[in-house]
């Protein structure tokens, strides 16, 4: 039934999309693919992310539990979990969730074949040290490790912790949102490079993104043990492993064809972004107070101001408090911003394959959207059309899908595109 | 007197304690499809950091509601809690009550 409504609202699509885009912009195809969408898991809590093998094998974590592996015969071996989890073949004490933290993203190393690793990023308690005793200091409380699966893909054996020092927020602030654990980015994966590129959010901390040294609002480029990507090209005394700075919370990384990166990024009430990053290169987020025209903001956090308890004008908000400050020479241009909303962009990835017909090479990214503060709500797929250059869009259309809060979008090696949902789904989403 | 008193008294706490609890289950449930699903997840399972709701007492869903209505700030997504439940009648939290307890 599914199916069938959403075959027609693809026949509605083709026939406007076709007249409008056809053998514009060098695709391959005019095509406009019929969509279906059938669940692949259900019943999870809160599953993060997903990785897959060549042969369809698919691990994914579970925010609050751990992370698992689920076979081409559908069977489902319970990996690694965490403090409090149960049924896992092992665990780690330390590795915790707290609203927005926990399990969150995972890769497979390309070289999986041969040395059966897996990276996999969370919030632990491992590193905190002297550190996180307010929301005002060092806190190491986000790690990536990396793991080697068994042979009969039922255990994980070797956790190293290669990034130990992802900043942590430890306590409620004065802000909306203003749980513990808020805004981690934490979603590992690898480029054409082989290299594993990490995401990492600004943990309600104003000092974060500018930072030089802290590891929280960046985006991340390291080998597999964690070292610095020598062609890493970050300011004078920022830390090496700093591909680009900036940024507020990404939790969306894929590389396109040509092996430009693109990040996703969740804006503060205005202003989602998608952005094609350069090395070295500044975001423009920047919520510190007393710096941009701003005074004092609640907890030295500006992200939400002004007014942050109340609805805005987000045009308002991103004049006191942008995402992409203009201040910076060295600012990246986003090629999306939503036409100035947040709607709460997730995942990102790029639809390969020319089945998607008309929509291949295109950015396929989560809207998860809540709908706060007359922003209309998201819960949807969005397909974009993103120039070359990397700084607009041609065009964006909605995914006809379910609506759901789709936390997590990933290729598939069968050339279908794979959602993960906040209410616990992990859906095959194919085109024909 | 003793037993007058308590009679009386009984009668004002059940007519109360049953206008308190006597929501609609339906129109609860159409009013949380306009937009507490969309936090909450489908009937109120919770996802992400929102929480479950499906289950609980309709007393403990009531209290909550009308502190949030009040303006009141009792955990770290009240200010989004706030502005949802401001313009809630007494009938519709009852409905929303009713209607989360009842899954």
């Amino acid at each position: 039934m599914i199916n069938k409504y959403l075959a027609l609202m693809v026949s509605a699509v083709a026939i406007f999309a076709t007249s409008a885009n056809a053998g514009h912009h060098g695709h391959k195809s005019a095509v406009v693919p019929t969509i279906t969408q059938e669940a692949v898991l259900t019943g999870l809590e809160n599953p993060w992310d997903v990785a897959f093998l060549d042969d369809g094998t698919m691990f994914f974590t579970e925010k609050c539990k751990g992370f698992s592996v689920r076979m081409p015969n559908g069977d489902v071996h319970a990996l690694y979990g965490m403090k409090d989890s149960s049924g896992y073949a092992d665990m780690g004490s330390d590795l915790h969730c707290s609203n927005q933290a926990g399990m969150l993203g995972l890769a497979v190393d390309p070289d999986f074949a041969n040395n059966h690793r897996i990276y996999v990023a969370s919030a632990s308690t491992k590193y905190h040290g002297n550190g996180c005793k307010t929301n005002f200091e060092r806190c190491d409380g986000n790690i990536v490790m990396r793991f080697e699966v068994s042979k009969d893909m039922k255990s994980v054996s070797g956790r190293t912790d290669i990034v130990q020092d992802i900043q942590f927020k430890p306590f409620e602030s004065n802000h909306p949102f203003g749980g513990n654990g808020a805004h981690n980015g934490n979603r590992p994966t690898f480029g054409p490079d082989g290299a594993l590129w990490i995401t990492t959010g600004d943990r309600h901390r104003g000092v974060c993104p500018q930072s030089p040294t802290l590891i929280c609002g960046k985006v991340l480029r390291i080998d597999t043990d964690g070292n610095a990507h020598p062609g890493n090209n970050p300011p004078k005394g920022y830390d090496k492993r700093i591909y680009t700075y900036g940024h507020r919370n990404v939790q969306g990384i894929a590389f396109r064809a040509d092996g430009e990166v693109f990040t996703a990024e969740h804006g503060p009430w205005h202003n989602d972004e998608l952005t094609m990053l350069s090395n070295g290169k500044n975001g423009g987020w920047d919520p510190q107070q007393n710096v941009g025209g701003r005074g004092d903001c609640p907890d030295e956090y500006c992200g939400y101001m002004p007014n942050q308890k109340k609805g805005v004008i987000p045009a308002v908000r991103a004049a006191y408090m942008p995402m992409s400050d203009t201040r910076f020479p060295d600012l990246m241009k986003p090629a999306w911003q939503n036409n100035g909303y947040s709607q709460g962009t997730s995942s990102i990835a790029f639809l390969e394959g020319s089945q998607w017909g008309m929509y291949e090479g295109r950015a396929v990214v989560g809207i998860m959207g809540i709908a706060f503060g007359g922003t209309p709500a998201g819960m949807r797929l969005d397909v974009y059309d993103i120039a070359q250059n990397g700084e607009s869009i041609r065009s964006v259309i909605h995914l006809p899908v379910e609506t759901k809060r789709y936390r997590g979008v990933t290729m598939g090696p069968d050339g279908a595109l794979y959602a993960n949902t906040d209410e616990g789904e992990i859906y095959k989403i194919t085109a024909k | 007197m003793k037993s007058l008193v308590f009679g009386f008294l009984s009668i004002f706490i059940t007519v109360y304690a049953s206008s308190a609890t006597s929501g609609d289950i339906a129109a609860g449930e159409t009013r949380y499809g306009v937009n507490c699903f969309i936090c909450h997840g489908q009937a109120g399972k919770g996802m992400a950091s929102y929480p479950k709701l499906a289950g609980k007492e309709v007393a403990y869903l009531i209290d909550k509601l009308e502190t949030y209505r009040a303006g009141t700030r009792i955990g770290p997504n009240s200010d989004l809690m706030i502005m949802n439940a401001e313009p809630l009648s007494d009938e519709e939290i009852a409905n929303l009550a009713a209607y989360l307890s009842s899954l």
